[in-house]
């Protein structure tokens, strides 16, 4: 996803009413991320499962949240997930930075980037891929899903090496 | 002074202030102890009440937000310590109920006997660190927080035993949507 989206993407969401921003750092996601950060909207947390107990909170003070992560983080999520955010029914947007897309990423992510799709659809996380062109439209969706809600999860994927 | 003999002092005194308390018995005896809507009992997702307790503290700036830890509960998520002082939430209240065991699992050691919990959490910035085992200790120490004194740590040391409590017959939704109503 262009730098330049990234930002639009970030003041687009934070317009439309997201008021807290928490995860963990992913290359993939550092535009969307330093936006927020500049705008002093960013709480950056020491592990995924812990930036999803805080928004949960804020959620719970009926503010609603995202959470960023890198799909590693994710995949150490998975109970965390099940057994909060979709067990108690919070309506939580997971955005994920997806490594191991391209077949030629770094070799950590090579396994757990290949079945992240399949991670998603296991535990019945509604998610979409966000591709340049489709980044406001599928941001939409997942409002609309916050609005009766439901968690669902806008997957990212890394189309660089460096 | 076991389990639930500590929660029944502490609700003498917190009564109405939201509580979010950790999975297995703490939730459970809380539950039988004194139930009410502003408590968030937590059924799965172990280590995470002080997150959820800091989440809500952040955005509650004027509600005392107390959280019921257990030793193995934040040995499993000793990273939250660091936002909290980092974030320094004046509003928040982190009881820790210790008996060196995980004792919702059949009672196996946690490190909490050799590792001092109120070391970490003085070197997360946490502003007050207490730590009480008896009931007097525990009402005078509550009585002395005031509004903005936090992050506090209270650290219970309580000795091991007790029956669990009944399980808590509230669906998990219905927990979330009392406590995001009465909050």
């Amino acid at each position: 996803m262009k730098e330049s989206y990234q930002n639009e993407m970030f003041d687009y969401l934070d317009k439309m009413g997201i008021e807290n921003f928490v995860g963990v750092p992913d290359s993939t996601l550092k535009k969307f991320i330093q936006q927020g950060i500049n705008k002093k909207k960013i709480i950056i947390a020491s592990r995924e499962e812990e930036a999803i107990g805080i928004a949960a909170g804020m959620l719970l003070a009926k503010s609603p949240s995202l959470v960023f992560m890198q799909n590693a983080g994710f995949a150490n999520s998975i109970s965390t997930i099940t057994s909060l955010i979709q067990l108690y029914k919070f309506p939580l947007i997971f955005l994920i930075g997806w490594r191991g897309y391209l077949k030629n990423d770094a070799p950590e992510h090579y396994k757990i980037g290949k079945i992240q799709p399949g991670l998603l659809k296991i535990i019945n996380l509604d998610h979409k891929v966000i591709q340049n062109n489709n980044w406001k439209k599928i941001c939409d969706w997942a409002l609309e899903k916050t609005k009766k809600n439901k968690s669902c999860a806008l997957v990212v994927p890394r189309e660089f090496l460096d | 002074m076991i389990r639930k003999e500590a929660i029944e002092i502490l609700m003498e005194k917190i009564s109405m202030d939201p509580i979010v308390s950790a999975n297995g018995f703490i939730s459970r005896d809380l539950f039988n102890v004194h139930d009410k809507k502003t408590n968030f009992y937590m059924i799965g997702s172990m280590g995470l009440a002080s997150s959820i307790g800091l989440g809500i503290a952040i955005k509650k700036p004027k509600k005392k937000v107390f959280v019921f830890d257990g030793d193995g509960n934040i040995l499993m998520n000793l990273g939250s310590l660091t936002t909290i002082g980092k974030l320094q939430p004046k509003n928040f209240i982190h009881i820790v109920l210790d008996n060196s065991i995980h004792e919702s699992t059949g009672g196996q050691p946690t490190a909490s006997d050799t590792i001092k919990i109120e070391k970490i959490a003085k070197s997360c910035n946490y502003k007050q660190v207490l730590k009480v085992n008896n009931k007097k200790d525990i009402l005078k120490k509550l009585k002395s927080i005031k509004n903005n004194m936090g992050p506090i740590m209270i650290i219970v040391k309580i000795k091991k035993g007790g029956s669990a409590g009944n399980r808590i017959s509230t669906s998990p939704n219905k927990i979330k949507e009392q406590f995001i109503n009465n909050l």
